[in-house]
């Protein structure tokens, strides 16, 4: 009996939903102020990205729009689908996505530019189902861009060796080709450390702790070291506390301030490199709605905040767009940064 | 129990056979309106009532699943970890099995063949939980938590942490195929299940056994029942369902990985315990689970039109709704004891009593 009435309330239900579907019309032309972006992070609990939503609330004050982020509570592609479908279902105008997973959000995204919205992707140089992705920098200048920092802490001579993830991991290994580069065109007096040029820390703080103090036993003369996992940096900055190296062995790399706090304190660590989700995020809204307002997309765009003000193409791409958003973060700044 | 009154109104026999099932459904109503009159423009819109039809069917498949579970008095978290390994190996089946370009009907054989891979798998893991449980006698909760690290781990092993993807469009689109404009397929997937294991329950000599078990598996033993034997069809089912849910949450993402819903585990328990399962056996109805997944999709879908409320207020919301259904539950059960008490020592309550709420099985 009661199996019976679950499967009336469920019939009257779907007619409910056929009632109101005939309804539906095509997209209209709205005014800007009707516009409505929404941003949606890997994980809105998530330090980084609710830095990310800093960028997003500064956009929507600076240009009036509204524009929100809304994510899913824990980093979980199947509830990022989720999110991203109630937002479809909303009737947003714009879409700006950091997927968990790119291959998983293919469907979901092509429905929403099935039905005329605007889709952005952050970090997602594949993804299929988008109109434009945006990469923060370019890798090969990022890295170059750590062996300045590198080169300044090292006063410009000595030598150095390269620690990576794992070096399977691509964007790792181009960082560090990056580096490598820059030291061989610009710094003459640096120079790498032949026997072993590329270390690994396993994207772990642990190993890239034990690793540093087995090279500084190893090579006495070693002067510094390029990291690039976010792991990297206060895991030698350890070693080199530890050993008693400071002031002698340098260190510089990608960094999250939460970790890296002590030893940029402590002056072990000068430097680290970042990118700033508040501007990837202001970035992203910004780009939607220079699509919603039909401007053309071409190199050199001006997304209106530094380091996104000469965004280019990857090359040979027409939709991955590149900018030169990198950050640096010391003892002086670190307390602007949450994450 | 509520002697039934043939001069009540088919209402009042409605709430006096099944007084969960009837708050359920007012909560449901209550929730409706409350969204309804807050964002009427965007709530009632028919593209949002089908995108939520869309979405709860993939996780309340899996709380069906540990629903029947929990009736005996078990649990199952190995559903995710079941559905992530079924969807990879059929994901794995269908990439080596149909090469791009290929025909249609042959493309929907294998397709429909991979769909019998996947409810094996799941079969298969629901067998080793279920196995764990009877022949070891390992709390469900430690054997379930066990088996769901080995299938997921195994799943790992085999894809290496990656996602699977490049299946044949076909799957994808009829997976999320919404027939005659408003009825999704995952929708109509959820039905189906909800219907068998509905009527397994409610009709069928297995579902009497399984709430016999849940109530008193020593009583059940002695009443000449094969427990061990309907432990393990239970979560050999919950298995099956679990995998069902893997394929659908396959279809709607195109691929298969094997953390893929990593947070559905304790939703699903969540969903359970708010449709009115007992955590300790022998109460619950699939007709209770599917109100409470509804409510909850309703609540997920209505946070997210709100742009200001944070997206950490919806963890403390559904933990506020979960602690104020069992606190009611609580007040209900002791108040439901306290009268039986009354009226069996007034010398008129039915011969099996209603202590601590314990209903016989079926009785509906």
């Amino acid at each position: 009996m009661m199996l019976k009435k679950t499967l009336l309330l469920m019939l009257v239900a779907c007619t409910t939903f056929a009632v109101f579907a005939n309804g539906e019309g095509e997209r209209q032309p709205k005014p800007e102020s009707e516009w409505k972006i929404a941003l949606v992070p890997k994980d809105s609990t998530n330090a980084w990205f609710v830095r990310m939503e800093v960028g997003v609330k500064e956009f929507a004050a600076d240009s009036g729009l509204n524009a929100f982020q809304k994510g899913p509570a824990k980093t979980d592609a199947a509830m990022q689908v989720q999110v991203i479908q109630d937002l479809i279902a909303q009737d947003v105008d714009a879409l700006c996505v950091v997927p968990v997973d790119p291959a998983a959000l293919e469907p979901v995204l092509g429905e929403a530019m099935d039905k005329g919205i605007v889709v952005v992707t952050h970090e997602a140089s594949f993804q299929e189902n988008t109109m434009y992705d945006i990469e923060a920098f370019n890798n090969a200048d990022y890295g170059a861009f750590i062996m300045d920092n590198l080169a300044k802490a090292m006063g410009g001579e000595g030598e150095y060796t390269t620690m990576v993830g794992h070096v399977t991991n691509a964007s790792h290994n181009e960082w560090a080709d990056g580096g490598v580069a820059r030291a061989a065109e610009a710094y003459p007096n640096i120079t790498l450390l032949d026997s072993e040029p590329r270390v690994e820390s396993e994207d772990n703080m642990e190993r890239a702790y034990e690793k540093a103090k087995e090279l500084f036993k190893k090579y006495p003369n070693l002067k510094g070291v390029l990291g690039t996992s976010s792991k990297d940096a206060p895991g030698v900055s350890r070693a080199i506390e530890e050993m008693g190296l400071k002031d002698k062995v340098f260190v510089a790399g990608t960094g999250l301030v939460s970790e890296c706090r002590p030893f940029l304190e402590s002056g072990t660590l000068q430097y680290i490199t970042l990118w700033d989700p508040k501007d990837a995020g202001y970035a992203m809204c910004s780009l939607a709605a220079k699509i919603l307002r039909g401007e053309e997309v071409a190199d050199g765009l001006d997304l209106g905040l530094p380091g996104y003000e000469n965004m280019q193409f990857a090359p040979g791409s027409d939709k991955v767009l590149i900018g030169s958003g990198w950050i640096v973060m010391d003892k002086n700044n670190m307390d602007e940064y949450n994450f | 129990m509520t002697l039934l009154n043939e001069k009540q109104s088919p209402l009042a026999r409605f709430v006096a056979r099944d007084p969960n099932l009837f708050r359920l459904i007012i909560m449901l109503v209550a929730v409706f309106a409350v969204m309804g009159a807050l964002r009427p423009t965007i709530f009632l819109r028919p593209s949002n009532l089908v995108s939520m039809a869309k979405q709860f069917p993939e996780y309340g498949i899996m709380a069906i699943g540990i629903s029947i579970c929990m009736i005996t008095g078990g649990i199952d978290l190995a559903v995710v970890g079941t559905a992530n390994l079924a969807a990879i190996t059929t994901a794995r089946f269908l990439i080596a099995s149909v090469p791009k370009g290929s025909p249609g009907g042959y493309t929907l054989s294998m397709i429909l063949m991979g769909i019998l891979i996947a409810l094996t798998v799941g079969a298969l893991c629901g067998a080793l939980s279920g196995w764990l449980i009877s022949r070891f006698r390992i709390p469900p909760i430690l054997a379930t938590l066990g088996t769901h690290q080995l299938f997921t781990g195994l799943a790992i092993v085999i894809t290496e942490g990656r996602p699977v993807s490049g299946l044949p469009i076909l799957f994808s689109r009829l997976g999320n195929k919404t027939l005659a404009g408003f009825l999704p397929v995952p929708l109509l997937l959820y039905a189906l299940a909800a219907i068998i294991i509905g009527i397994m329950l409610s009709k069928t000599r297995f579902g009497k056994q399984v709430y016999l078990v849940g109530t008193n598996a020593t009583a059940a033993r002695f009443a000449g029942l094969n427990v061990k034997n309907i432990i393990m069809r239970t979560y050999v089912t919950s298995g099956m369902l679990a995998s069902l849910s893997g394929l659908i949450m396959m279809a709607r993402v195109n691929s298969a990985k094997a953390d893929y819903g990593a947070s559905y585990t304790l939703q699903c328990v969540l969903i359970a315990v708010l449709g009115g399962v007992n955590p300790d056996g022998g109460f619950g109805t699939v007709g209770g689970v599917t109100v409470a997944v509804v409510i909850l999709q309703l609540l997920s879908s209505g946070l997210n039109m709100f742009e200001n409320v944070s997206n950490f207020y919806r963890d403390v919301i559904w933990g506020g709704v979960l602690i104020t259904v069992l606190i009611t539950n609580h007040y209900l059960t002791e108040h439901k004891r306290r009268k039986a008490l009354k009226s069996a020592s007034e010398g008129c309550g039915a011969p099996w009593g209603n202590l601590g709420g314990v209903a016989p099985p079926g009785s509906t």
